[in-house]
């Protein structure tokens, strides 16, 4: 994507540092997101992949460094504040509340409520909520039957779709998927990567991180390569093939 | 987005794994909250033809009394649990509160200060040293990382053992002149019974219909899901414990109402912990966190009313009652095991 590399980048990391007592998670990581752009982030196990997701979306602080969204410095005090900026992050396996409907999934932390004296007495306007999630997850392409069942009653891959479904409709800047094609069939797989096709066609910027590289190298425009905690590559996809992106990864052929 | 409108056929379309208690029997059957009401029924109407005099009116203004001492800690244990916690010290909190608060009310109650005035002052006093009991397990839990079994225990531990030293382990500040509101009411429901139903349901309604109650069953569910949906999961736990800390207060001082005096014995201690959390895994909670539900919990605690009373009417010794209500939770936890098999719950992890 040479074209935007002109403009404002709609996410960008400057020098982050994060460590865990005396482990090191992330390294001073740099680097710039656009609009319209599907970054891979690759790397092994313990290369700081979830470190830098939860940084990105406010559960972890980092110790230093800056976040900017919109070429502005941000501080997140929570995962609340990365939200409301338009970041949405859909957690490896556990994004969901197993035990609360679909409805209330979707509109976990962002609850409706009743209009006049109830609403600001805190009482939930739960139909809204059910029938807002409906809509919600038919206009990014899923449809479920009801959404008053619990999210438990679900099979593996109607999970899957909430969970994507509700990071793609509330995201207006970036949405970050961490293995979203994990436990899931080849059919299935391929659909998430279109829905990953779609969202950049919306004008999204989406951070995709899989350790199916295949799937990588298919969707991504660019690759951003995380070793021990630091960026080790970053370019575009054209310049790797499988092998290349596993020497990157394990640092191998180096 | 028309690429991804395949997406619901290949993911949402694709057969879920179907509960085998779908058929509206067995999901009627094995619903909790109706078992519990059939036997609620049962036990009522087994006790009543062993000893008629069970069925009388005084009775049964007896067991709505001993209804309202249970429900307020089971009600806190019911947020509690559902939040995926446990708190050990509803008991001696109780306790505490009791003794505290009667020590205070006596003089003010010999002096023929307004009864009402009084009450409510000791009420106020008990929820506020409930409260720091809560925030004292709160701290403990959300701030020292202890795990709410443990740090609970401290603040049981610490309360039982304070109850005892304040109240050198007499009855403390007997005045029958306290007794006020749980002698006088609407025919057999005393103002102290209405003034608990009506705290009941009020906290009912905002388990199950407010953004508190959503958050409180969120986190229980997936506390990381929670956090990421950017709910202060901390927060939220200290103000549950620190509820949980105001409703066995103003048990306390429920029951210095009731007798005139506060007692710190251990025995009402343990056992107000046992039956309110009792309570709660007999009305369908999971030990888990995330579910579970008010009606649930309400029922329970009739059922351990009727049968601690019912046995006492057909010449139980008391001593045989645990023994009894361990028998009740084994029930219920073997009804939820058969739920949970035929898919009727919605707790799989």
């Amino acid at each position: 994507m040479t074209t935007v590399e002109a403009q404002q980048p709609v996410l960008e990391l400057r020098n982050i540092n994060l460590s865990y007592g005396s482990v090191v998670a992330l390294d001073d990581v740099s680097f710039k997101a656009y609009a319209g752009e599907v970054i891979g982030l690759v790397g092994d196990n313990g290369a700081g992949k979830s470190s830098l997701i939860k940084t990105i979306s406010g559960v972890n602080a980092p110790d230093g460094g800056e976040i900017l969204v919109d070429g502005v410095v941000r501080h997140w005090r929570s995962p609340h504040d990365s939200m409301a900026a338009g970041i949405e992050t859909l957690y490896q396996d556990s994004g969901l509340a197993p035990d609360l409907t679909i409805g209330s999934n979707v509109f976990l932390g962002r609850e409706t409520r009743r209009r006049g004296v109830l609403g600001r007495l805190g009482f939930l306007d739960q139909r809204a909520m059910e029938r807002g999630a409906l809509e919600q997850l038919r206009r990014v392409g899923i449809t479920i039957p009801e959404t008053n069942r619990t999210v438990a009653e679900l099979s593996g891959g109607q999970r899957q779709a909430v969970a994507i479904g509700r990071a793609i409709a509330w995201a207006r800047h970036v949405i970050i998927l961490d293995e979203p094609t994990n436990h899931l069939g080849a059919r299935q797989s391929g659909e998430v990567l279109k829905v990953i096709t779609s969202a950049r066609g919306q004008g999204l910027c989406v951070l995709f991180i899989s350790h199916t590289l295949p799937h990588v190298l298919e969707v991504c425009d660019r690759i951003i390569v995380l070793r021990l905690g630091r960026v080790v590559r970053d370019a575009p996809t054209t310049e790797f093939t499988v092998e290349s992106l596993l020497g990157a990864i394990t640092g191998l052929n180096e | 987005m028309s690429t991804s409108s395949e997406l619901a056929g290949a993911l949402a379309g694709q057969p879920a794994r179907k509960p085998a208690g779908r058929s509206p029997f067995r999901r009627v059957v094995t619903n909790q909250q109706f078992v519990l009401f059939v036997v609620l029924v049962g036990l009522i109407v087994f006790f009543g033809v062993r000893n008629s005099l069970f069925f009388r009116v005084g009775e049964f203004s007896n067991l709505l009394t001993d209804f309202s001492g249970l429900i307020l800690i089971a009600i806190a244990e019911t947020y509690v649990i559902t939040a995926g916690g446990i708190d050990l010290a509803v008991g001696s909190t109780a306790a505490v509160t009791g003794v505290v608060a009667a020590g205070w009310i006596q003089p003010l109650v010999s002096h023929h200060v307004n009864a009402a005035l009084v009450l409510l002052l000791g009420a106020v006093i008990s929820a506020v040293i409930g409260a720091a009991a809560g925030a004292f397990s709160a701290l403990m839990i959300t701030v020292f990382r202890l795990v709410p079994f443990v740090a609970t225990l401290v603040t049981y531990s610490a309360g039982a053992g304070l109850a005892l030293v304040i109240s050198h382990g007499a009855p403390v500040g007997y005045n029958p002149g306290a007794i006020y509101w749980s002698a006088t009411g609407v025919s057999i429901v005393t103002w102290l019974v209405a003034i608990v139903l009506v705290l009941s349901i009020g906290l009912g309604l905002i388990l199950h219909l407010t953004i508190y109650g959503r958050y409180n069953f969120a986190i229980g569910s997936n506390e990381f899901a929670a956090r990421a949906a950017g709910i202060s999961v901390r927060r939220h736990l200290v103000s549950v414990y620190v509820l949980s800390g105001v409703l066995a207060g103003l048990t306390g001082m429920f029951f210095y109402i009731r007798s005139g005096s506060g007692a710190a014995t251990t025995g009402v201690t343990n056992s107000a912990n046992l039956l309110a959390i009792a309570a709660v895994v007999i009305g369908g909670a999971s030990l888990y966190g995330g579910v579970g539900r008010w009606s649930g919990t309400m029922l329970g605690a009739a059922v351990l009313t009727v049968v601690s009373d019912g046995l006492i009417f057909i010449n139980v010794p008391p001593t045989w009652i645990q023994v009894v209500v361990g028998a009740l939770i084994a029930l219920a936890a073997l009804l939820q095991t058969f739920r949970r098999r035929g898919g009727a719950t919605g707790r799989t992890t």
